[in-house]
């Protein structure tokens, strides 16, 4: 496979996965808050900031009152705002098209609806009464790219580059949304007895995982914080979890790579390096400092997205 | 025969002076439309508008489409692609398919010579001062042997049935023709949309092709390579053929590649993959002969590979088409292809040559001054139906001005009697019913070392503007599904 085209399936993948994440960040977000136990959780500024901190981009002005049509519209289908779904959804067929020849019709032609129906969303629609069918219909659809992935690609070096990509991705956004659900469990604290550990705002952050009927089963108790963080940091059976992630992208890059030892530059050998580093951790650890954890996470993330950049897609 | 009460043809209105594609003289449907006819005639013009637009998102997921740039946003659209497939019967056809053979090797035998020994300039079957003064011929292929021995390996062939009935080629495309992936896309969204037409028509297959294609590239491999590597090489996403060539490379299951990922070395040619450099041996090249080699040809050309003629040179690469075929499909050697095909081939040419007036001989351009309002314009090096004047279209004072210039440059010009392509059934959305509308058909043929291929079907044309002849998609034009019928 050429390297430069490489290079472009792994942030297609990327892409999918980006886009999905913030559709459902938005819907869950947004919906949970509609009848939320407390004040702070119910409050629309509240919802609206949040998700603006997820994508990376938080309103900075505590005064500020936000508009919900401009901040859906922004983070939905603003052609002029780089992390708007409809510009990752956009990015993500980009980089389909140059890798056509590589990837399967029914692949290409899924990611291509996929862009048409993002395309052709009316706007006003959207931000006036379509949030859900728009973000239901992402979600949808990239699980059918997931689908189609799986299920037409041949298991080889693009499979593996692509899900290298969406792994990659999807433990940088879930560590994201933890890091803004976080955020949004200190700032609810004491209305009402809602405390940080019980706050309502972990069961929105379990749901924007997808996890949170998963974890309800494996725990068997309301969600705290300690057993959500567990849960989606560190359990290797969630499908969401950073460590699932992480054991994804070590499991892909082996394909790439079929060697026994590896060398120490090695992406493979970072990339089992970190994975090593939470597969002995325990949430307590993790608990005393979040913050510290969150970014060393992301950090980690980073330095493995670099190293699969110089050691594949150096051109 | 005529079925008075077909609904969508009821408004369907037949210019005697033309020829229409489905009706015989009588005006009586042809039996081989007959039974396609009494089918879409049981539709409704509501049916077949629902069908079109179902026709039309095939396309939009497929992912054909090409995009236009407006002012504050790019839009993508869909070529015009029409419902009414065009039918060509097996005897037809057969004629069709070996004058497309003869053409391509007669052209093939052509370039050899001319880059060779020069034999038919010597004989004076073609005027020296003809390729000695054309900017497509490439000085650096003198005594170059491509590979296998062939130049054209791919070939489209422009064809046009007259009022006559006989079919004539109108031009030879031997540089990068384009075209193949509507044939197949055409036939998948026409086969979506009404697969039931299917059913009663014995039709050739045209997914064929990439496998066909991706044969001969291998047999003209370069010595001593045994399991060639071919790739596609294109000038990358924003051409407009982009889907093309994605296409061919897909189901060749070969690498697309740009200029940037490929590197010459030693007079080898290698592409860059995540396991570093692999060589690559034949090279389906979509970019035009300029492009190819800054190093050798056009040196701000940022789409090729510096080194890469060399290694052609070197007979270590091939190269599909060769460089310097532009020579051999302009327009002024058009005119000499029956010549050309009975001094290599010794045979009667199959498909008719459009008799052509020479502007650079004294007593043609006479002629030519003279009866501009009968005869068709043509400047010798353009593609794309651009710059092409229609003698009986034009005003007088239009006609002046293409008299001067003509005057001023002859050897840019030739001209031909006005041609009349005949016409096939077109369903136009302003009027909600079919018209006649020209057609031109584009055969597409394959030449390998000791093989040949043409593709069963090919690309009908129709020019979507009423009595426009020009059937270019840079022209507005559309596109039918053409189905060659087999033998009973």
């Amino acid at each position: 496979m050429l390297a430069r085209v490489a290079n472009n399936l792994f942030w297609m993948g990327r892409y999918i996965e980006r886009s999905e994440h913030i559709a459902r960040y938005m819907n869950v977000n947004y919906f949970s808050s509609l009848d939320a136990p407390n004040q702070i959780s119910q409050d629309r500024q509240f919802v609206l900031r949040s998700m603006l901190f997820m994508v990376g981009d938080p309103e900075k002005d505590l005064n500020k009152t936000l508009q919900e049509n401009e901040v859906l519209y922004k983070l939905g289908v603003d052609p002029d705002f780089g992390s708007s779904i409809l510009n990752n959804v956009k990015q993500a067929r980009e980089n389909a098209n140059s890798a056509r020849d590589l990837i399967s019709t029914e692949l290409y032609e899924a990611i291509n609806k996929f862009y048409h129906f993002v395309l052709n969303y009316p706007k006003e629609v959207f931000v006036k009464s379509g949030l859900h069918d728009f973000t239901t219909n992402i979600a949808e659809m990239s699980a059918i790219l997931r689908g189609k992935i799986r299920g037409t690609l041949l298991h080889d070096s693009v499979y593996a580059i692509i899900l290298m990509g969406v792994n990659i991705e999807r433990a940088t956004q879930i560590t994201r949304i933890i890091n803004s659900k976080y955020n949004d469990a200190l700032l609810a604290q004491g209305s009402y007895e809602d405390g940080f550990s019980k706050s309502f705002e972990w069961s929105t952050l379990l749901k924007c995982a997808e996890s949170y009927d998963m974890m309800r089963r494996f725990y068997k108790k309301t969600p705290t914080s300690i057993s959500t963080l567990e849960f989606l940091i560190l359990n290797p059976n969630c499908p969401r979890s950073v460590m699932n992630s992480l054991n994804q992208v070590y499991k892909h890059v082996k394909l790439l790579n079929p060697e026994k030892r590896y060398n120490k530059e090695s992406t493979a050998f970072l990339i089992g390096r970190v994975r090593a580093e939470y597969e002995y951790k325990y949430i307590e650890e993790i608990e005393q400092d979040i913050k510290s954890f969150i970014e060393n996470i992301l950090r980690s993330l980073e330095e493995i997205s670099n190293k699969v950049d110089e050691e594949f897609f150096n051109y | 025969m005529t079925n008075i009460e077909n609904q969508i043809f009821s408004s369907y209105q037949k210019n005697p002076d033309l020829y229409d594609e489905i009706y015989d003289s009588e005006g009586n449907v042809k039996d081989v439309y007959q039974k396609l006819f009494d089918i879409y005639g049981g539709h409704s013009i509501q049916d077949y508008v629902n069908l079109n637009s179902k026709a039309k998102s095939s396309f939009f997921n497929q992912g054909i489409t090409f995009q236009v740039y407006g002012e504050d946003n790019v839009q993508e659209k869909i070529f015009p692609f029409d419902l009414f497939p065009r039918i060509i019967d097996p005897d037809e056809w057969d004629i069709i398919e070996r004058g497309s053979i003869q053409r391509a090797k007669a052209l093939n035998l052509f370039l050899w010579d001319i880059y060779h020994d020069k034999k038919i300039l010597k004989d004076n079957i073609v005027p020296l001062e003809l390729i000695s003064s054309s900017a497509n011929y490439l000085d650096q292929m003198n005594g170059v042997d491509p590979p296998g021995g062939i130049y054209n390996h791919i070939s489209g062939t422009d064809i046009i049935k007259h009022k006559d009935g006989k079919y004539y080629v109108l031009e030879d495309n031997i540089r990068c023709p384009s075209g193949v992936s509507y044939v197949i896309c055409n036939r998948t969204a026409l086969k979506r949309a009404l697969f039931g037409v299917f059913n009663h028509y014995q039709t050739h297959t045209v997914t064929d092709y990439a496998e066909n294609l991706l044969e001969q590239l291998e047999s003209v491999k370069p010595k001593g390579v045994d399991i060639p590597n071919c790739v596609v090489i294109t000038p990358g996403m924003f051409n407009s053929a982009f889907y093309e060539h994605s296409y061919l490379a897909k189901n060749m299951g070969v690498e697309l590649v740009e200029g940037r990922d490929l590197f010459v070395e030693n007079d080898f040619v290698y592409m860059k993959t995540i396991k570093g450099p692999e060589r690559v041996d034949v090279i389906y090249r979509r970019i035009d002969d300029g492009f190819l080699d800054p190093l050798e040809f056009r040196p701000d050309s940022a789409l090729g590979v510096p080194g890469l003629f060399a290694a052609y040179k070197k007979g270590n690469v091939t190269l599909a088409n060769a460089p310097g075929t532009g020579v051999a499909d302009d327009k002024a050697v058009y005119t000499y292809m029956p010549e050309i095909i009975k001094y290599y081939l010794k045979e009667e040419p199959i498909l008719n040559n459009v008799h052509t007036y020479h502007c650079s001989r004294p007593d043609e351009l006479e002629y030519v001054l003279e009866n501009i309002s009968e005869l068709v314009i043509k400047p010798v090096d353009e593609a794309g139906g651009y710059g092409i004047s229609i003698g009986n279209r034009l005003s007088k004072q239009e006609i002046e001005e293409v008299r001067k210039q003509v005057k001023e440059t002859p050897r840019k010009y030739v001209a031909q009697p006005i041609m009349s392509l005949s016409v096939h059934p077109t369903y136009i959305d302003e009027s909600e019913s079919f018209e006649q509308r020209h057609v031109d058909l584009r055969t597409f043929t394959i030449l390998g070392k000791d093989d040949e291929f043409v593709l069963k079907g090919g690309l009908t044309r129709v020019a979507l503007k009423k009595g426009n002849l020009i059937v270019n998609s840079s022209q507005g034009g559309g596109s039918k599904d053409t189905w060659v019928l087999k033998k009973q």
